[in-house]
């Protein structure tokens, strides 16, 4: 278990890393896929077998498809490298904020009662019965007011889409 | 593996508890590495004999009786070629891609039961992890694609991309309607939950009307996931050359096939699981005969499905890219909608044959409607002008 996690966990801060220094955007997002797979297999570990599944399944199979997908549509299709500006003004504010958030974020997980419950590791049974039964009993409203957003969302794609080819005719 | 496990400890009592364990790990994978590559060879051999007579010659017959040795033939001949990468290719992702791509296929393999018990990984979730690991693919093939570094193989790997997110959504929909209905997401309750009735066959979700769109959507999503005829645009040769694989040779080229098989015989191996009853059949059963016989019946289905989509291969032409996107998007999305509705209506109308009645009515008036609004427009009659 113990060496499992160390494995997994440096695979995914490599994949991390890589996704940020890498020059090339489509080797960047290959590490990313890499880096979900290792959260993938994180949750796996914590026998949270649902949630290991749904990140395959939304970010490995959609989200990183998706800005692979983007990518390919773009004109610089073979991925030259970018500039090389690392020290800049750019990557001092950004390793600001990005060093608030972790605080901040430390501070809410740890606060949490989730994380005093967690470490129950082996033992713990498959919880999608119980994420079905919570989506559908208490939290069907967010449920329903994400799906209206989203069907919303895809709509408003379509209709941006039709004026576009509308316009080109 | 839970079961080889119990197997192994009561005849071998006096071995040591870990090492059935690490047994109990290393057969189900020495059986997923060993058994299906031998199908997919196998496969090659019969598609090629197949294809050769539906289009009225003779296919292989010179290696070996009848070319049964033309699959080894093959593998030497392919070893033995020269691997080939182009000057400006992505190198790494160029040598990746062709090693990723045969993993997605031998993953779904895991959740796939071919006897009572005999699953590699019980996983609770065992549908949506086949579900999730099989469409993984499509990453192998943009790297394929875009390390190439040429038109043909980006084109190849743009439609392989947009073909497989498309009918992604279809087929998990079409899979929902048989998690509904078994009340479960593992795979080996699904199987159980299709035994018993007539001759242990009436119970299979194929023979109930949603269970026979869902397979029928099932089959269309598993051809196009692995961009098989006749939804193989992305390898287009008429067109691409060989769409993303173009620029491969050698034992890469070997791989491409090789995962690309293993994929379609993966999603074959889904569709029998949650439509024809996984390995349930006349006679099977636990026990050592029972176990036998199940795994007879689950493997003859495979069979069978692969002749399907051999079949559907050597008789159908190929769509063109506005039929394939609109198809899924405008016939087989709400079609597996429509149906998960179906199942609704299945499990709350009490009277058996009043739900038949309703559930059926329900699909063939959407399926009416579906195929009237998607008509293609008549052709006019053409005149010829410059005669």
């Amino acid at each position: 278990m113990n060496l499992a996690f160390w494995i997994i966990s440096a695979v995914t801060v490599l994949g991390a890393l890589l996704a940020v220094s890498l020059r090339n955007l489509v080797h960047c997002v290959l590490a990313l896929i890499l880096f979900f797979i290792g959260i993938a297999a994180h949750y796996f570990l914590l026998r949270a077998d649902f949630l290991g599944t749904v990140q395959i399944l939304i970010y490995v199979g959609a989200v990183a498809v998706l800005i692979l997908f983007a990518i390919m549509l773009t004109h610089n299709v073979t991925g030259t490298d970018g500039p090389r500006e690392i020290l800049g003004v750019k990557w001092w504010s950004g390793a600001v904020i990005a060093a608030a958030l972790a605080i901040l974020l430390k501070k809410a997980i740890l606060s949490d009662p989730l994380a005093m419950v967690l470490p129950a590791g082996d033992k713990a049974q498959s919880s999608v019965a119980e994420i079905g039964r919570a989506l559908v009993a208490n939290w069907v409203v967010p449920l329903e007011a994400i799906a209206i957003l989203l069907t919303a969302a895809l709509i408003g794609a379509v209709v941006i889409a039709l004026e576009e080819i509308q316009k080109s005719r | 593996m839970e079961t080889i496990y119990q197997i192994l400890h009561t005849t071998f009592a006096n071995v040591p508890a870990w090492a059935v364990q690490i047994a109990a790990f290393l057969i189900p994978i020495a059986f997923i590495f060993g058994v299906y590559p031998a199908i997919f060879a196998l496969t090659t051999l019969v598609e090629r004999k197949a294809l050769g007579r539906i289009q009225n010659r003779y296919g292989p017959n010179r290696v070996g009786i009848f070319g049964i040795l033309q699959p080894l033939a093959d593998g030497l001949k392919i070893l033995l070629k020269e691997d080939i990468v182009p000057r400006v290719a992505d190198k790494f992702t160029h040598f990746l891609a062709p090693v990723l791509i045969v993993i997605p296929g031998l993953l779904v393999y895991l959740v796939v039961p071919v006897a009572p018990g005999m699953v590699a990984v019980d996983l609770k979730i065992g549908v949506l992890f086949a579900l999730a690991v099989g469409t993984m693919s499509v990453i192998a093939l943009f790297m394929a694609g875009w390390a190439s570094r040429n038109k043909f193989s980006v084109l190849g790997a743009v439609r392989a991309v947009a073909q497989v997110v498309s009918y992604e959504v279809p087929t998990v929909m079409a899979g929902v309607a048989v998690i509904m209905a078994a009340g479960t997401l593992s795979t080996l309750t699904i199987v159980q939950r299709q035994g018993g009735g007539l001759l242990n066959i009436s119970n299979w979700y194929v023979f109930r009307p949603w269970g026979l769109v869902g397979f029928a959507l099932f089959i269309i999503g598993g051809l196009a996931e692995s961009a098989r005829c006749p939804f193989d645009l992305p390898e287009a040769e008429s067109e691409l050359i060989g769409g993303y694989h173009t620029e491969y040779s050698g034992f890469k080229f070997a791989l491409f096939q090789m995962g690309e098989y293993l994929a379609g015989m993966a999603m074959a191996g889904v569709t029998v699981t949650l439509f024809l009853g996984g390995y349930m059949g006349p006679g099977s059963g636990p026990g050592l005969a029972g176990g036998l016989i199940s795994m007879l019946w689950f493997f003859v289905k495979l069979a069978g499905m692969i002749g399907l989509n051999i079949w559907i291969r050597g008789t159908w032409p190929r769509l063109r890219v506005d039929q394939l996107m609109g198809f899924a998007w405008k016939v087989l999305l709400p079609l597996a909608l429509v149906n998960i509705v179906a199942v609704g209506f299945w499990h709350f109308l009490t009277p058996r044959p009043l739900a038949w009645i309703i559930t059926t009515g329900w699909l063939v008036i959407w399926f009416l409607v579906l195929t009237k609004c998607n008509a293609s427009a008549k052709l006019e009659k053409r005149e010829y002008r410059y005669v």
